[in-house]
């Protein structure tokens, strides 16, 4: 049986117990998923299984506490899940997980930065390639071309938390060395280059906040520091001071809890590649406390806890 | 010493109630010659140090930023600075990544009797950012080249 | 429309009508300042123009800054009583003269909905309004809708001049200029537009030719949204909503503000910036109550005022343009144009 089906099937048989069942459905265009709350059994057929489930249905968990819900998720949405339990934030027994073993899903941007995508016609997935109708003609690109950066260097393509998995399990196929690529880009830069590098980036930032309402780590929410007028932590200024600001506050309050899902860099409106700062920050938590977030649901996050002896800190001597 | 030479910089230092503070406080009573950079906000204990104060600091044009706790073991609450110890150490690893360049971040430890160590601490971390000069903050002009 | 005489604007000469314009005006035209990403700039011959793109973000920055100063203040404290301080408050109001090149219809018509609310009705706000006469807007008619475009829906069109001072219609070689308004008129007279000739001819074909599908029938959706205010209908649409403020910060139409007092020390200033009606504190209140608690309804309230409560108030003008760029940032891709189709078809 086919994943899609095998997913169809999974939540025909628990629709009943549960107020509804999130996944994706065909969004406004050939090139666009959505994500679908499963409510009746007619909804079923909306369903859909492909690169282009981008999002990571987590996000919406944490408001969702109290409430009997189902789930799917790739290997890398279930980290998510695994993060927001070790932190008590949802109930493992209110939620029923359909596990989907993923080989990777596309980047809309990396796709737009190719072709026109403005009158697409038609697109058509394949195993290893794109395929896109447009006026001029028909536009093959290799999948991994357009893949998301994450997927590149994936090691859990199976979720490692599930309650059925539709599909056998796939182990990683992914080289783990890239995963630090685009961090080393920058890391190879002068400082003062380096802060010019951001300051041009996240000058393009609005402000909107979707990088921060896309994550699903961020559950203050209503509530965030960020927009807090005592203590007021930042102007309601537009300034690059502002912003960066913002981007850093963002990142340190995922430090050792980031799961690496680029919800936030998928969801700029302004493309900026944001979701590098967190990277830096996850592989300075894996140097220093050997830790990867969202893989144990037992694991305490590493500034939750410490050592009386710190034997991979270096401490300034004076 | 350059705070004598009118070349002050705008140093912070976020010290500790029970031991840096005192440490400072030890150092002065002992008249222990200090850089007049660095200006001094009191915290109840450095676990109270949000690495986000650090970075408000230097978002507000801070030059350098010192944190300074009890020493490990020491702490009035017990573990303070333990978890600061942790988070500090993440974020003198993370500032560099943003454009801010090392040596404009330290944290360290130094207990109330400690006046000679305050003194050398103060002196080594204001010459070092001395060395590194006035820091160009975001928004203040264009600082040179990029990836592309 | 002032005159429509035609004149005509080779593409080779625009950068050199850009430049000379940069004397007199600020000048901003759409740049590509990423693969994906296209903005209006400070035109800057190095740069190169992207005219036959959407823009990221419609111009309305320039007209209604995201961060806007309203005056600027100092406290004295009063020498011989230390009790007593004063307050010194200066104006902040900045309206050079500017052009906008490149504008598309759908964001000039954004303006209108601008200019209903704040130069138009009972309360004027002066920032914008000088801000206003003091813009020029140079719109290039479009050729090409995106799956995304929906302007024939709200009652625009991809041909249309609302908004703007002088349009510019594409033809072999360059543009077809024509002026809707005295001061698109005045533009005109610079030494980069010549005669239009049978250009003129080939600019009124090449409109005909341009069709956005019209792909909603809106009639009564004001009164409907108001019938349909209490029902579970929101909820179920909102489901997916991440409440983020993306839709609204790429509306041309959306004008929602607030005002804060950024002060340092003895000095600072009041300044305007934009806010979100899908943000919580929007709507949060002194004394802790919200009236607006949650997305759904945060959500239900941008749709009822495009499409009920601003109609209603203005003439039927709807407070959307129909560009599609809330469709396209969108991080759930929820589809505005299906909502409204939902919600007719509700009850």
């Amino acid at each position: 049986m086919a994943i899609l089906d095998k997913l169809k099937d999974g939540v025909q048989r628990e629709l009943e117990g549960l107020e509804f069942v999130i996944g994706w459905e065909q969004g406004y265009d050939p090139l666009h998923a959505s994500p679908l709350f499963i409510r009746t059994p007619g909804d079923i057929d909306r369903l859909i299984w492909n690169p282009l489930c981008v999002h990571n249905l987590a996000s919406y968990l944490p408001s969702l506490k109290g409430r009997r819900v189902g789930i799917l998720l790739k290997g890398c949405d279930s980290r998510s899940v695994i993060q927001l339990l070790q932190e008590g934030l949802i109930k493992r027994e209110e939620i029923v997980i359909f596990g989907i073993p993923c080989r990777g899903v596309v980047d809309l941007s990396k796709i737009k930065s190719r072709i026109d995508t403005s009158q697409m016609r038609a697109v058509s997935l394949m195993d290893d390639a794109v395929v896109i109708e447009i006026p001029q003609g028909r536009e093959e690109i290799p999948l991994d071309d357009v893949l998301a950066t994450k997927c590149l260097s994936c090691q859990y393509p199976t979720p490692l938390i599930y309650d059925h998995l539709a599909g056998e399990v796939l182990p990683p196929q992914r080289p783990t060395e890239v995963l630090y690529k685009e961090v080393e880009v920058i890391e190879e830069l002068d400082v003062q280059d380096r802060l010019a590098h951001w300051e041009r980036e996240l000058d393009r930032c609005i402000r909107c906040y979707a990088c921060r309402n896309a994550c699903p780590l961020c559950v203050c929410q209503d509530y965030c520091a960020a927009e807090s007028r005592n203590p007021r932590w930042l102007s309601q200024r537009a300034g690059v001071s502002e912003k960066v600001m913002w981007h850093i506050m963002h990142a340190l309050h995922l430090a050792g809890r980031c799961t690496d899902c680029g919800e936030c860099e998928r969801a700029c409106p302004m493309d900026i590649p944001i979701q590098r700062i967190r990277r830096k920050i996850n592989k300075e938590i894996k140097e220093l406390f050997g830790y990867e977030a969202g893989v144990n649901p037992e694991d305490t996050p590493p500034l939750y806890t410490f050592k009386v002896e710190e034997p991979t800190i270096q401490e300034r001597e004076w | 010493m350059p705070g004598m030479e009118g070349t002050e910089l705008r140093i912070i230092g976020f010290l500790c109630n029970w031991c840096s503070y005192g440490g400072a406080d030890t150092a002065g009573v002992s008249r222990f010659k200090q850089p007049t950079d660095l200006r001094i906000i009191r915290v109840p204990c450095s676990g109270r140090v949000d690495p986000l104060l650090v970075v408000k600091a230097f978002m507000e044009g801070a030059d350098g930023v010192l944190v300074s706790g009890c020493h490990p073991r020491d702490c009035h609450y017990s573990e303070g600075n333990f978890y600061a110890r942790r988070r500090l150490e993440v974020l003198k690893r993370f500032l560099p990544f943003m454009g801010i360049e090392p040596g404009r971040f330290e944290y360290t430890w130094v207990s109330a009797s400690e006046g000679a160590r305050w003194q050398k601490v103060v002196t080594d971390f204001t010459d070092q950012v001395h060395a590194l000069g006035p820091r160009r903050n975001f928004g203040e002009g264009n600082g040179g080249g990029d990836i592309r | 429309m002032v005159s429509r005489e035609a004149r005509f604007l080779a593409t080779d000469n625009i950068p050199a009508l850009l430049r000379r314009l940069g004397n007199t005006y600020r000048v901003f035209a759409p740049v590509k300042v990423s693969d994906t990403i296209v903005l209006f700039q400070e035109f800057a011959e190095s740069a190169g123009l992207a005219l036959d793109e959407q823009t990221t973000l419609p111009p309305k920055e320039l007209l209604f800054p995201q961060t806007e100063g309203l005056v600027s203040y100092r406290y004295r404290k009063d020498a011989e009583d230390l009790e007593k301080s004063e307050v010194q408050v200066e104006e902040t109001l900045e309206a050079p003269p500017t052009i906008i090149f490149g504008v598309r219809p759908c964001d000039a018509r954004g303006l209108t909905v601008f200019d209903a609310v704040f130069t138009d009705g009972q309360w004027r706000d002066p920032y914008y309004k000088a801000r206003r006469e003091a813009t020029t807007i140079v719109t290039v008619l479009c050729t090409q809708p995106e799956s995304t475009c929906f302007c024939t829906s709200v009652g625009g069109s991809p041909t249309g001049i609302e908004g703007s001072d002088i349009i510019l219609t594409i033809v072999t070689g360059g543009y077809v200029a024509e002026p809707v308004t005295e001061k698109g008129e005045t533009l005109l007279q610079d030494e980069a537009f010549t005669p239009a000739g049978d250009k003129a001819g080939e600019a009124g074909e090449a409109r005909e030719k341009v069709s956005v599908e019209r792909e909603l029938e809106l009639d009564g959706i004001a009164e409907q949204l108001l019938d349909i205010f209490g029902t579970d209908f929101w909820e179920q649409v909102t489901a997916k909503c991440i409440s983020c403020a993306a839709c609204t910060y790429v509306c041309p139409t959306c004008f929602c503000f607030t005002i804060t007092d950024d002060t340092t020390g003895i000095e600072g200033s009041r300044i305007r910036t934009w806010d979100s009606c899908m943000f919580y504190l929007y709507t949060l209140e002194a004394s802790g109550h919200n009236p607006r608690p949650t997305k759904t309804e945060r959500y239900r309230n941008r749709i009822g005022h495009k499409f009920s409560y601003h109609p209603t108030s203005y003439e039927g003008m709807f407070g959307c343009s129909g560009c599609g760029r809330c469709i396209k940032v969108c991080p759930a891709s929820l589809d505005i144009r299906q909502v409204l189709r939902e919600a007719k078809a509700h009850g």
